[in-house]
């Protein structure tokens, strides 16, 4: 990223300390967000979403697949995420994997909860056809394709949408399957699921600088910060995630302080997310 | 225009777009088909003699486009202006610049072009105002007066004969830019003007509007007079960093520059050539409608400030005729 002076960065943290940050944003102030659904038609279901400058992807695919012997009433979930060098020509060939498994793995912690698949921001008992025989594999993929900062908020945000833009098909399945042969299938081609999203958290991420918290930081904030916390809140008010980054220690108050903070973000972060999903899907079926 | 990131109602969107149709009526170029893409063929009278400019070339008889951009005719020339492309330096323009790196006796620049510009250790006024040759010692010294990442403010000199850009900072004027921010738009919304210092007065504020797209909006500072020598005021200034810790520009001055960097990013946002009376005009408009600074960044104000802007041009026409 573009270095910054001296005197640049003295203004940044000054505004941060006032509660003013330079484009006149609160500290608890989010960047107008911009949802379109159903970007990629082959998948299905997707997302694109934008905060400011930070401009991502979310797309769905689902395979038909068989669970895992130990769990056979649940689906498989896998997110990955790739971070494009149109966002920053560091991110060429190799040089983004370490950011892209940073961002895959604080999500998969975020929305799939434990091994046990226990606190799962998704629900995957939803995915089940034949309970331990088949199911369905839902494969999420993310791709940054302009960073200015808070990726990870955009990237659960853009996941949200496209699982609401999901359609899962509608699968039939011959009756007189015995106990030991793989059943029959028939995979619908009109009809569709839609998928349920009202569980799936959302991702806050606190940046600290100094001695206040922010939300949404740009890349110039993030470039002050000495740790950003990452907090995943569902809509009932339960944290369902979290993520601490950044080299500089927390007292373990501010860390209960960042999660109350969170909460009470989440809430309107939550409702302004689901409005503006509505309101893509809405539009996208106009046109 | 197209790429509007805002999520605008429907009833917004007529009215931007009726605000937009008005301004381009009132754009003085006669040909409305002035824009052109790629492979476009540009209209011209085959039968006079012209010149062919940058961006075009001749394809079967005719003359193509080969950039995306607006088609200018000057005298006998037709060229194709690109819009996005690198600022264009001419000798006298006013820049601001990053410093990218400290080399021996020059530092070098990042001012949106091709390539990096250079500024010399003899084109700057030494701190302690003496003119005199530059010693070994102002070399290893260079950092004391710019370092890596400082914004800078400089004039065009000359172009070197490789085509590299160099750069002087003599007056008091130039120099390191500290205190405020530093935003970026596309070159050629800043037009070549008298000035481009602006001390506005009402808000206590700096606006240097570089010719490259660079524009910083920041604390007013006042140009130190070189003639005094500042022996007793160097060892003052090598103290107050750690008092600069706690001094932040106050709450007021710094709402100020926020509402004019806001200004800035609309009027880029909206594609509108950028000056001082248009900033202060916008920023006046942003306090009669009492909005918050950083709601001048969603729809509502973008649509007012394309509306006021085509009110104003008409009003400019009308006056004209």
């Amino acid at each position: 990223m573009v270095g910054l002076s001296v005197g640049e960065k003295h203004f940044i943290q000054g505004g941060i300390a006032q509660d003013l940050r330079s484009d006149g944003r609160k500290r608890l102030t989010y960047r107008p967000i911009y949802v379109e659904t159903g970007v990629i038609p082959q998948a299905h279901g997707s997302a694109r979403v934008r905060l400011g400058a930070t401009d991502v992807i979310a797309s769905v695919k689902a395979e038909l697949g068989k669970p895992s012997a130990l769990q056979p009433d649940k689906g498989n979930i896998a997110i990955y995420v790739d971070c494009s060098p149109t966002a920053a020509p560091m991110f060429e060939g190799r040089g983004g994997e370490e950011l892209s498994t940073e961002l895959s793995v604080a999500l998969q912690r975020c929305l799939l909860g434990g091994k046990s698949g226990a606190g799962a921001g998704i629900d995957p008992t939803s995915l089940v056809v034949v309970e331990g025989k088949v199911c369905w594999d839902l494969y999420i993929d993310g791709l940054v394709i302009s960073s200015d900062g808070n990726l990870l908020d955009a990237l659960a945000a853009a996941i949200k949408a496209a699982l609401s833009n999901t359609g899962i098909p509608k699968v039939d399945v011959a009756a007189d399957a015995t106990s030991d042969e793989q059943p029959e299938v028939n995979i619908s081609d009109e009809e569709f699921l839609q998928f349920d999203t009202s569980g799936i958290p959302v991702i806050v991420t606190l940046t600290k600088v100094g001695r206040h918290y922010i939300v949404d930081a740009t890349s110039e904030e993030e470039s002050q910060m000495s740790s950003a916390v990452s907090i995943s809140v569902n809509r009932k008010g339960h944290i369902c995630g979290l993520t601490k980054r950044g080299g500089v220690g927390l007292d373990p108050s501010i860390i209960l302080d960042m999660i109350s903070v969170a909460k009470h973000v989440s809430e309107q972060l939550i409702n302004k997310l689901d409005s503006e999903i509505a309101a893509a899907e809405a539009s996208e079926e106009e046109s | 225009m197209i790429g509007l990131q805002l999520p605008l109602s429907q009833t917004q969107r007529i009215r931007l777009q009726r605000a937009l149709e008005k301004l381009q009526s009132l754009s003085c170029k006669a040909n409305s088909d002035a824009s052109v893409t790629v492979a476009d063929t540009i209209p011209v009278n085959y039968e006079d003699a012209f010149l062919k400019g940058h961006g075009t070339t001749d394809l079967n008889g005719d003359l193509v486009a080969t950039v995306c951009g607006v088609v200018e005719r000057i005298n006998k020339l037709v060229y194709v202006r690109a819009l996005r492309a690198r600022y264009k330096p001419e000798v006298g323009d006013i820049v601001v610049g990053r410093v990218v790196e400290v080399s021996q006796k020059r530092w070098r620049l990042e001012i949106n072009f091709s390539l990096d510009a250079i500024l010399m250790l003899s084109s700057m006024n030494m701190p302690d105002g003496i003119q005199r040759r530059r010693t070994a010692l102002d070399e290893l010294n260079m950092r004391g007066i710019f370092e890596e990442n400082d914004v800078v403010c400089a004039e065009v000199r000359n172009f070197q004969h490789d085509g590299s850009l160099q750069l002087q900072a003599r007056s008091q004027k130039y120099g390191k830019l500290e205190k405020g921010q530093l935003l970026i738009v596309d070159p050629y919304l800043v037009k070549k003007s008298k000035q481009h210092f602006h001390h506005l007065e009402q808000f206590g504020i700096d606006l240097v509007l570089g010719r490259n797209g660079f524009i910083w909006v920041g604390e007013h500072v006042e140009a130190r007079d070189s003639m005094v020598v500042d022996q007793a005021n160097s060892s003052e200034q090598s103290m107050v960093p750690e008092e600069k810790n706690k001094t932040h520009t106050p709450l007021e001055m710094r709402q100020n520059i926020c509402r004019i960097a806001n200004a800035v990013r609309v009027l880029s946002t909206l594609g509108f050539s950028i000056d001082a009376d248009l900033i202060l005009e916008t920023v006046e408009l942003s306090s009669t409608v009492k909005i918050d600074i950083h709601d001048m960044l969603g729809s509502e104000f973008h649509v007012l400030v394309a509306e006021r802007e085509a009110e104003r041009r008409s009003l400019v026409g009308k006056r004209k005729r």
